[in-house]
């Protein structure tokens, strides 16, 4: 290996490569989960066309159950680490931050998971308001 | 600490031997090669996968503000066709359903390289497959979105 492919296959390397074998692979599980859902998302939808709006409205009444919300809330989170940790990929790809690989990483979770919470806190507020018993609704 | 990129700084009498663990002169080859090839899935695969996930970051945080944080509780058949009259949100949802697609897509064809289909014939035919795939798939969502959009 010359010098210089040295340099280029090390770079952002010492702290970084443990938790970029982490970031990399939920990245991948994330990304395969919106690929699923993506699909199941178009089926649902296009249930209009093929039946009646009462099919699609049917439907959206099941995902009114609070597990159904929960279930929201962990697809928002693979959305969220996916697209960040993307943006993160990115900045890397204009070899912005490139020596501060680690610290740029962070920045992009803190965004995720603050994020996150508007999303927790309207997904936590709507099943304690529209299932009496909050959370008990889900036994 | 600062990444060297190491000069060949020793005025050693050896300058010709090679850093610890490097192998001769035409591994070096291979290593850039492969290097090269880490982005298996070619130029455009590359570039369309960047410019989609732009495209996504912006439409995806649109779609679920609105649908999510502004209109929780009210989903409906009737709640999709009042966002589906107006423009912008015609604009957002048939974007997104292309760039979803094939950044989805896309991003499925880099796993399956990462780990199977060594020819080139094979990785073409995936290739085709999914474009087939994913071009019927964006037919199919906007004709089910239609009813909403031509209202």
């Amino acid at each position: 290996m010359s010098p210089v492919d040295a340099a280029a296959t090390n770079v952002g390397a010492g702290n970084w490569k443990g938790l970029g074998m982490w970031a990399w692979l939920l990245f991948r599980i994330a990304g395969i989960v919106l690929v699923l859902y993506l699909f199941a998302h178009i089926g649902v939808i296009s249930s209009a066309r093929w039946s009646s709006r009462h099919t699609l409205n049917s439907a959206f009444t099941l995902f009114d159950h609070p597990l159904f919300v929960l279930l929201d809330l962990l697809l928002v989170w693979a959305v969220l680490f996916h697209a960040l940790n993307g943006v993160r990929i990115l900045l890397m790809d204009f070899g912005l931050g490139i020596h501060r690989h680690k610290a740029v990483f962070v920045v992009c979770m803190a965004v995720a998971v603050v994020s996150l919470g508007f999303f927790a806190l309207k997904a936590f507020s709507y099943i304690a308001a529209h299932h009496a018993g909050g959370l008990g609704g889900l036994i | 600490m600062s990444t060297h990129v190491a000069e060949p700084t020793s005025p050693g009498p050896a300058p010709a031997a090679p850093a610890a663990g490097a192998g001769p002169a035409p591994t070096s080859g291979r290593m850039r090669a492969s290097v090269l090839d880490s982005s298996r899935g070619g130029m455009w695969g590359w570039l369309g996968q960047r410019v989609t996930a732009v495209v996504l970051i912006v439409g995806l945080l649109t779609h679920l503000v609105a649908t999510h944080i502004f209109n929780l509780g009210h989903l409906s058949y009737l709640n999709i066709g009042d966002r589906l009259g107006s423009t912008f949100f015609v604009v957002i949802d048939v974007s997104l359903l292309a760039a979803a697609i094939f950044h989805g897509l896309n991003g499925a064809r880099m796993v399956v390289l990462d780990y199977w289909l060594q020819s080139r014939a094979s990785r073409l035919a995936l290739t085709i497959a999914l474009w087939v795939f994913g071009s019927l798939t964006f037919v199919y969502g906007t004709w089910a979105l239609w009813p909403w959009i031509s209202k």
